[in-house]
């Protein structure tokens, strides 16, 4: 009647991870289309202004003639890594003062007795605000688009026109020292430079040191025009240790003093006629912070940074008229300091105003008046077309000459956006483009009014003189309103989405789902002989889980959901664990660990709550309040001591009973003694290192060197032989004389222990208490499984749990100190062992230390829900046909439980595409989905094979 | 034996329900419009100390074994129940991820008491320690659907459906508070309460309305 059953068997064993594969095919293929929708930004062109470019001597743009001339001689830029507008603001300009303010008073006694000549800016940046992508847009002037997030690691050379290519181009000489990024981005450029790694975190000062070494020097040297000095350590000290800490102060009053040298050098140097007379001194930071150190995302901490601009010679003062000086507030001592407002889009092209180099072809920012009046040389190199007029005051000319420089600058950016356009498949909306258009084509025939009112005036009667004082400002705001308005146009349409690509990904993981979920039905029914008693009492769960899955899917439409993801999980999974106390009470057989559960649960939640703050940086587990009052009461020194060695002996509790699981759960003799000695191995490796990296004990130098890099080293050897050897088990081990049970306890005993040491060294000293928590959530989500078998009679997997599972693991997640974006990462675990950066090695170690807990471990560990505990039938062969197709099922579940979610935050993101938070919170959001979920296919295919 | 337990006809059930609302009633018109939001404290304290007589009196008039248990009897098991369910659904509430903080204390406590007085000390008046009844209000969670299957001891609807009203709107009315609308209401517990109260006064509704269509079933069937 039926084929036997080995052979049917046999078909099975391909038929199920084929099925696997081809979903991940299919989600594979929906991600890919739907990303090359979503994240395919800004078509880059690779067209670059040259020096003879000239506006077209039309009618309409007859304005201005050529390129803005040179202002500054000398241009002295010293970039601050993710230095926060309060660093450099006086503090009296917000509501509290905190300790890292007021920390840079050379700039700020600067600002407030040199008014003329010296001004702190708040420089907007856009995000996303990573230091590659601020770079990137500093130089070229334009929008950084989403996709370069990605490049971060492996910053390729900038092909799009930027200043560092202009600046070769017309003979200036630049140096460039610092972070090694610059390098990357403009690997031909500079005449000189001394570049110092980045990507090591955790050193606050090689870069900053080896600055320093050249800074001064240099500063005497003739031989550059432009100096760029990347200075890191705020920015490391952020990631590390936070804002609000002695590295931090430390950092800032470091640069305090190096600033003060740089400012009393170049004083000296620009004396009047002398070769440097019109020097620049530029100190900005290329983006903010938060106060945990991330930065990334678009919130105001990380977007507001800022820019002291500084001339050693003093401009006339009618550069105070020019000056905005609607905030102005006093400082410490007294004395009056203003501030103006400034895009960092409008850098490249002030930039290049001033050094009188054309522009880049894809700037679309706008000359800032401000920054411009700052440097004397604007106000005095009067060679330009106006010397008709000589009867100008310093401040007329000044803004004659400023309204050719933003004519210029408007012709430029129009023509970017005629060629842009031309070229670009999906280009700017038809009506907006039209808008601006007309408000160029009104600021262009105004010009040529202006100025010819400007120079027509031989006699300089005076009414003449009036008109024209009030053409200049009309004209300047003709010219801004375009600029303004087309960078407002450009932020907001910029991302160019391919609907249709994103929209056939959208579809296609739908259908897959839906494909998902019959197939989940269908083999629900064959393997569930339909009795009646079954069958009612699974329907009811059965909509629990999927209402629950739901819910959770449903709650990633709002961003706030999104924000409180962890939470969220959390509060599904503890409504799941009271309704299963409520159905064991109703059912009369309140089980232990039902109890346990509920107080699994608020471990987790305090877990959460001070993973998603993320006040757990490595050793800071004192700024967690609770932790702190008891610190308290125990007094600081005993407290600390307290909190290296509570690690330490967590970490031989939680060996304690791996061991004890292991020796019980492996019966093949040389496996069982592998699997304990490698444990055994690792867990010594994971507390030597710890122990190493403590101030407790004074070390000798060999062993602090084996323990901070050789052991963690060794950890991830040994994981990886363990690795091969189950597999090796897994093809060649023995499979006839074992049971299925002991067999699949076997398989994933071995993998578990050889993926958890090293995912436990990566997690840091929290790993400990996580692992318990996982564990003692395993143990009860297992013991639950077993009552129900023992109850229900049945050996199916009861979907609720397999949502347990995954809520669990979602948990883990946020409970070990991740979230959904880019600064969420944890890289200080990637240099864990190694102090270099590589890309692959250090990729690997990041990807495992983010995914592990929530991903790998889970899913690995997947069988032990599938598990038959209690044997219906008597017959072994039977057994491993229902364990496999128990197996299967479980899987199958899980991979729909994660996919879910996956589809509607597709679906999210294609709707709030045009939402404010939409690159900092929806687009991580949604990769952190989209590889999470072919990472779940994958391990579910490879675990379909390995369990089989 | 249900032979025995008196049945509570839909009037007195409606009286019942009208007594409780008028304690909500009498706690809002004592504490004042948007108390609840301006002071929480305040207002939780007025509806526990106005629903407390309310309901242990209604529901001990209304206890099971009217023979072995007198109205004291039951008032004090009413009493008794009040802190216990107090503490349980303090418990699910923190299990759940209310703040715990010193600040959130006297509101979580008094929370805590109101849902007590939803859910907990109804049953304890009425059924006291037996267990049967205690399971079978619980499963009325479980086929509240399909009550046309379960026809016996259809008074249990009076206290199970305020009560799975009152815990489920709870539950719905967490569901506010991560979003960043800023408004003062999204503080726990106050959505919270307000979704308990909306929920339990639903309850009340659909639970009257069960019990009438019961009656009529039952006395069809006698027909």
């Amino acid at each position: 009647m039926s084929p036997p059953a080995s052979h049917r068997r046999r078909s099975q064993h391909l038929r199920w991870p084929l099925l696997f594969v081809a979903i991940l095919a299919v989600h594979s293929l929906a991600v890919y289309l739907f990303t090359r929708g979503f994240l395919l930004t800004r078509t880059e062109l690779d067209l670059h202004s040259s020096r003879d470019d000239r506006p077209p001597q039309g009618d309409v743009s007859a304005g201005c003639s050529s390129w803005p001339p040179p202002a500054v001689d000398r241009l002295v830029i010293v970039v601050l890594d993710a230095l926060r507008f309060d660093f450099v603001a006086p503090s009296t300009f917000f509501p509290e003062k905190h300790p890292w303010m007021d920390k840079l008073p050379v700039l700020q006694e600067l600002a407030a007795n040199e008014k003329t000549s010296a001004r702190i800016f708040k420089a907007l940046a856009d995000p996303p605000t990573t230091s590659l992508q601020r770079l990137k847009a500093l130089t070229t002037g334009g929008l950084p688009t989403f996709i370069d997030v990605g490049n971060s690691f492996g910053a390729p050379a900038i092909v799009e026109d930027n200043i560092m290519h202009q600046l070769v181009k017309n003979g200036k000489r630049v140096v460039m020292m610092g972070d090694d990024t610059w390098i990357q981005l403009y690997p031909e450029h500079f005449n000189k430079s001394f570049p110092y790694p980045s990507f090591n975190v955790k050193d606050l000062d090689t870069v900053d040191n080896g600055v320093i070494e050249h800074l001064l020097p240099s500063l005497h040297k003739n031989d550059w025009d432009v100096l760029i000095a990347h200075f890191l350590g705020v920015d490391h000290a952020g990631h590390i240790f936070g804002v609000d800490s002695t590295p931090m102060i430390q950092k800032l009053e470091q640069y305090n003093q190096i600033l003060e040298g740089v400012i009393d050098t170049l004083r000296s140097l620009s004396n009047p006629g002398g070769t440097h007379e019109n020097n620049l001194l530029l100190v900005m930071g290329d983006h903010g912070q938060t106060l945990n150190g991330d930065h990334g995302g678009g919130t105001a901490e990380e977007v507001e940074t800022s820019l002291f601009a500084w001339s050693p010679n003093t401009p006339p003062d009618a550069v105070l008229s020019v000056l905005d000086d609607s905030s102005c507030n006093a400082d410490l001592n007294g004395e009056e300091v203003c501030i103006s407002t400034m895009q960092q889009l409008d850098f490249a092209a002030t930039i290049s105003a001033l050094l009188g180099i054309p522009f880049p072809f894809g700037s679309i920012g706008r000359v800032n008046p401000e920054l411009y009046a700052l440097s004397t040389g604007t106000w005095f190199n009067q060679k330009m077309g106006t010397d008709a007029c000589t009867s100008q005051n310093d401040l007329e000319a000044w803004m004659s000459r400023y309204a050719e420089v933003l004519c210029v600058n408007c012709w430029q950016v129009k023509r970017y956006i005629d060629q842009y356009s031309a070229t670009s498949v999906i280009g700017f909306p038809s009506e907006d483009l039209q808008h601006i258009t007309n408000l160029y084509s009104r600021a262009q025939a105004n010009s040529s009014a202006s100025f010819r009112t400007t120079c027509s005036s031989e006699a300089g009667s005076q009414d003449k003189l009036e008109g024209k004082g009030s053409v200049l400002p009309q004209q300047i705001d003709a010219y801004t309103d375009f600029l303004q308005t087309f960078a407002k146009l450009s932020r907001s349409a910029w991302t160019e989405f391919d609907l249709w690509s994103m929209g056939i990904g959208l579809l296609l993981m739908i259908l897959s789902v839906i494909i998902q979920a019959c197939t989940l039905i269908k083999l629900n029914t064959i393997c569930q002989p339909s009795d009646q008693k079954s069958h009612s009492s699974i329907i009811p769960k059965f909509s629990f889980a999927f209402a629950l899955v739901v819910i959770r899917a449903a709650s990633f439409l709002s961003n706030s959901y999104i924000l409180a993801e962890g939470r969220v999980a959390h509060f599904l999974l503890a409504t799941s664990c009271i309704t299963g106390v409520w159905y064991s009470m109703v059912e009369g057989k309140f089980g232990v660990e039902n109890l346990v559960f509920l107080l699994l649960n608020i471990f987790a939640r305090f877990g959460i709550e001070i993973g998603m703050s993320k006040q757990l940086p490595a050793p800071a587990i004192t700024k967690d309040h609770s932790v702190s009052a008891i610190c308290k009461i125990f007094g600081v020194t005993s407290c600390e001591t307290l909190l290296e060695i509570f690690p330490i002996i967590s970490l031989a509790f939680v060996a304690y009973i791996v061991l004890k699981c292991l020796s019980q759960a492996i019966c093949q003799r040389f496996l069982k003694y592998f699997a304990l000695c490698a444990t055994m191995a690792s867990y010594v490796c994971i507390a030597f290192h710890w122990a190493s990296e403590t101030t407790l004990f004074s070390h000798a130098g060999i062993v602090q060197e084996f323990g901070r890099s050789l052991s963690p080293r060794f950890v991830y050897a040994i994981g990886g032989l363990s690795l091969v050897i189950s597999a090796l088990y897994r093809i060649l081990g023995p499979t006839d004389h074992l049971r299925m049970n002991q067999r699949i306890t076997i398989l994933s005993a071995i993998m578990l222990c050889s993926w958890s040491p090293t995912i436990l060294i990566l997690l840091g000293r929290q790993g400990p208490v996580v692992a318990l928590i996982c564990m003692t959530g395993a143990w009860c989500i297992i013991k639950s499984q077993q009552r129900h078998q023992r109850e229900s009679e049945l050996s199916v997997a009861e979907p609720v749990l397999v949502i347990q599972w995954s809520l669990l693991a979602v948990c883990l997640f946020y409970l070990t100190g991740h979230w959904c974006t880019f600064d969420g990462l944890r890289y200080g675990a990637a240099f864990i062992g190694f102090d270099h950066f590589h890309i692959i090695r250090q990729g690997l170690l990041l990807s495992i230390d983010t995914f592990g807990v929530s991903h790998i471990l889970p899913i690995l560990s997947l069988p032990f829900i599938a598990m038959v505990w209690y044997n219906t039938t008597s017959k072994d062969n039977k057994l491993k046909d229902v364990i496999l197709n128990n197996i299967t099922q479980v899987l199958f579940m899980y991979g729909l439980i994660t996919a879910i979610p996956a589809t509607l935050t597709i679906i999210c993101v294609t709707i709030q595409r045009r939402h404010l938070m939409v690159w900092g919170l929806f687009a991580p959001k949604y990769v952190f989905d989209a590889i999470g979920l072919l990472l779940t296919d994958l391990l579910i295919c490879l675990a379909s094979l390995y369990y089989n | 034996m249900p032979a025995q337990v008196t049945q509570i006809s839909a009037v007195t059930a409606a009286a019942a329900h009208v007594l409780c609302l008028a304690g909500l009633a009498a706690a809002h018109a004592l504490a004042g419009r948007g108390a609840l939001v301006s002071n929480p404290a305040l207002a939780l304290r007025l509806l526990v100390v106005c629903e407390a007589p309310v309901v242990i009196a209604v529901f001990s008039y209304l206890r099971r074994d009217r023979k072995s248990c007198s109205f004291i009897k039951a008032a004090a098991r009413g009493l008794i129940g009040l802190p216990v369910g107090a503490l349980l659904n303090a418990f699910g509430a923190i299990v759940l991820g209310a703040p715990v903080g010193i600040k959130y204390w006297t509101v979580t406590i008094y929370w805590s008491l109101l849902m007590s007085l939803f859910t907990f000390v109804p049953a304890a008046c009425v059924f006291g320690a037996s267990k049967i009844d205690w399971q079978n209000v619980l499963s009325h969670s479980m086929y509240v659907l399909d009550f046309y299957f379960t026809p016996t001891d259809a008074d249990n609807y009076i206290i199970s459906v305020p009560c799975h009203g009152a815990v489920l709107g709870a539950w719905l009315g967490a569901w506010p508070m991560p979003l960043d609308w800023e408004r003062p209401w999204q503080e726990w517990p106050i959505c919270v309460t307000y979704g308990a109260v909306a929920g339990y006064l639903v309850g009340m509704a659909v639970s009257l309305v069960l019990i009438a269509v019961h009656k009529r079933r039952v006395r069809a069937k006698s027909d």
